[in-house]
């Protein structure tokens, strides 16, 4: 059904847009005829005011004239006596009545001439000043296409491009400064995004080719016992569990990323008591001493996330540690705001890299597989929790070795923000 | 065929290892850059299998030097970055042949025996010399239409010998080329496995000893 739509389009009225550019050429146009009328009303009742008052001069100069020279020329007589002097008067009289109104009538066209040209030289000069008008604020808008346009054009591969305006330190480069600015931390956020993609397929594939080569290897074998086939399963078996744990993590990464879901009041010092007692056989296999103090702090949160947060902290205090080392664990309450504190002993970490243990997939040594068993994950995992529940986490590295980390919830009577990081809120790692 | 793998997942080189040298191929093992580069100053490899990501040096810079170097020495680049991108950038750096992670092993050997027998002069898949017929990639040697079992060494040497078209071989040479490093230097198990070869190949003998030079077919 195309015809009935085209002659539609025809018969439509293509206002101009109502933009910024158009009120601010309206604007001087209005603006100049306002003034340009008043300026103009004034100069016209000034003129006419100052020649009417000329003119009235001179008639009235024209008019005392001729009545001295009548005085002068027409003798007393009797009104029977027609002279030729008063013919003459009246004729002179008569003269100087029509000079002055010769002098009015001019007077009146010179005006109104003043007036028409005035009027026509109004008319243009005001559709020449919208003109202008639309010129100059289409130069000092341009600016703003620039944004728009690159907003538009703006996709994860164009977010290298700057906009970099120059001109004056105006209001629009500083709205094409901070869009810039905008653009960075986008770029940042999704490299950061890649490069987390990136390093968890590596993380997922290292043990499904492990596990792929360990059957073929040994299924290609011709003389393959019974005893080789079963501990390739169990190898298998035990690459699997790892997986299971890295996905795991993950999930919970993401999860913890997105927020607190669910919220309630906890108890700090009963969830870190269960942990650790989960934990004592482990402690005491490693012959690590524990030193623990366990103080009322009363938090809200999710209970799952923050006993996840709890077991990683304690587990990498314990499996990072020396043997014979020593584990202090202590919960507290300070001006109400609830703090967890885990101190143990281990190998020495340059301060450098204690802001590189959050990463994801960072391990102590620089590895990228996990040769431990470990996923490089757990301390990701503890500081994506903490933010959540609005937190902050503090690690430190301790001169004589090993990692002293702190906890700070906020008060339990504020509350966790809900849903995900705020965009206004900085975090504090040490 | 001499082999170093370059992999920083000790468990799964010594599961490619294993299986690698079940197929007749000597592996050498190196866990991380700097390992790589002082193996394959000493010893030259026929091929390289080399993951990209790792620790010291990075495969990458490793493909580098030795193709600016002009070794002759294949390399296989088997890592996990399997991107269309990646291999075309693996490629281009230098590497003779690409195979992402996870990975068949039994295309991993295929394309490592394709790959040495590039090395140096071009070799067909299949040996012929006179009534004798070797087929490395189904481990078989037949001479006169007959079946010869030959362990995967007498295999090996025999495959390096034809390889050589004609050429002396020396002993120090065989050892380099066909066993790895897990050997003693003052060994005579070349000697050895010469006379185990020869009794298997039988009449007419192929196999010439070159007083102070070495054998040659």
């Amino acid at each position: 059904m195309r015809a009935p739509r085209r002659l539609l389009d025809r018969r439509r009225l293509r206002l101009p847009r109502y933009t910024i550019r158009l009120r601010l050429a309206v604007l001087y146009g209005g603006v100049f005829m306002i003034t340009g009328t008043l300026l103009l009303t004034l100069v016209f009742l000034t003129v006419r005011s100052s020649t009417h008052s000329s003119v009235a001069a001179a008639q009235g100069a024209a008019a005392k004239l001729v009545e001295r020279r009548s005085l002068h020329v027409a003798p007393p007589g009797g009104p029977l006596s027609v002279t030729p002097e008063s013919v003459v008067v009246r004729h002179a009289r008569e003269q100087a009545h029509r000079l002055g109104a010769l002098a009015v009538s001019v007077n009146n066209s010179d005006l109104h001439h003043l007036l028409v040209w005035s009027l026509v030289a109004l008319a243009i000069m005001v559709v020449a000043s919208m003109a202008f008008g639309w010129v100059l604020a289409g130069r000092v808008l341009r600016p703003l296409q620039l944004i728009t346009g690159a907003a538009r054009e703006l996709s994860a591969s164009t977010l290298h491009e700057r906009l970099a305006l120059g001109g004056p330190r105006d209001e629009l480069r500083e709205l094409g400064d901070t869009f810039d600015e905008l653009l960075g931390r986008l770029e940042a956020s999704f490299e950061a995004q890649r490069q987390f993609v990136a390093n968890a397929s590596h993380e997922l594939r290292t043990p499904l080719t492990l596990e792929r080569a360990i059957i073929e290897v040994t299924l290609a074998d011709p003389h393959a016992s019974a005893a080789s086939l079963r501990a390739a399963c169990q190898r298998v078996l035990a690459i699997g569990e790892q997986q299971e744990d890295t996905i795991d993590a993950l999930l919970t990464l993401a999860r913890s990323e997105r927020g607190v879901e669910r919220s309630e009041p906890l108890a700090l010092d009963a969830l870190t008591g269960e942990q650790l007692e989960e934990r004592r056989g482990e402690i005491a296999r490693r012959g690590l001493r524990l030193d623990s103090e366990l103080q009322r702090a009363p938090i809200v949160g999710d209970r799952r996330l923050i006993e996840r947060l709890i077991a990683n902290l304690l587990d990498n205090a314990i499996q990072h540690n020396n043997h014979d080392g020593w584990l202090r664990v202590a919960s507290s309450l300070e001006a109400g705001e609830a703090l967890l504190t885990l101190a143990n002993s281990g190998p020495a970490i340059a301060p450098e890299q204690v802001a590189a243990l959050v990463r994801p997939f960072q391990r102590l040594g620089g590895e990228r597989t996990g040769h431990d068993g470990g996923h490089g994950l757990g301390l990701s995992i503890v500081d994506a929790i903490a933010t959540a529940h609005g937190a902050t986490l503090t690690i430190q590295a301790l001169p004589a070795g090993g990692l002293r980390v702190e906890v700070r919830f906020p008060d339990a009577d504020v509350g966790p923000r809900p849903g995900p990081r705020a965009l206004t809120r900085s975090r504090d790692t040490a | 065929m001499r082999v170093l793998l370059v992999e920083d997942h000790a468990e799964l080189a010594d599961t490619v290892a294993i299986g690698l040298r079940r197929e007749g191929i000597a592996v050498d093992v190196a866990l991380d850059g700097h390992d790589a580069l002082a193996r394959l100053a000493l010893t030259d490899y026929d091929v390289l299998v080399l993951d990209r990501d790792l620790p010291g040096v990075h495969g990458d810079q490793i493909c580098r030097s030795l193709v600016a170097e002009g070794r002759d020495g294949r390399i296989l680049m088997l890592t996990a970055a399997g991107s269309i991108e990646d291999r075309v950038d693996g490629l281009s750096l230098g590497a003779d042949d690409y195979l992402p992670k996870p990975f068949a092993f039994a295309e991993l050997v295929a394309r490592v025996r394709a790959l040495a027998r590039r090395s140096g002069s071009q070799q067909p898949p299949v040996l012929v010399h006179g009534d004798l017929r070797v087929d490395p990639a189904n481990r078989l040697a037949s001479r006169g239409g007959q079946r010869l079992s030959l362990s995967p060494k007498e295999l090996a040497v025999l495959e390096y010998l034809l390889g050589a078209h004609g050429r002396v071989v020396s002993t120090e040479e065989l050892l380099e080329h066909v066993w790895d490093e897990n050997v003693d230097p003052f060994t005579t198990t070349v000697k050895v496995t010469i006379k185990r070869l020869r009794a298997k190949l039988g009449e007419p003998p192929l196999i010439e000893t070159v007083p102070r030079g070495g054998y040659r077919i």
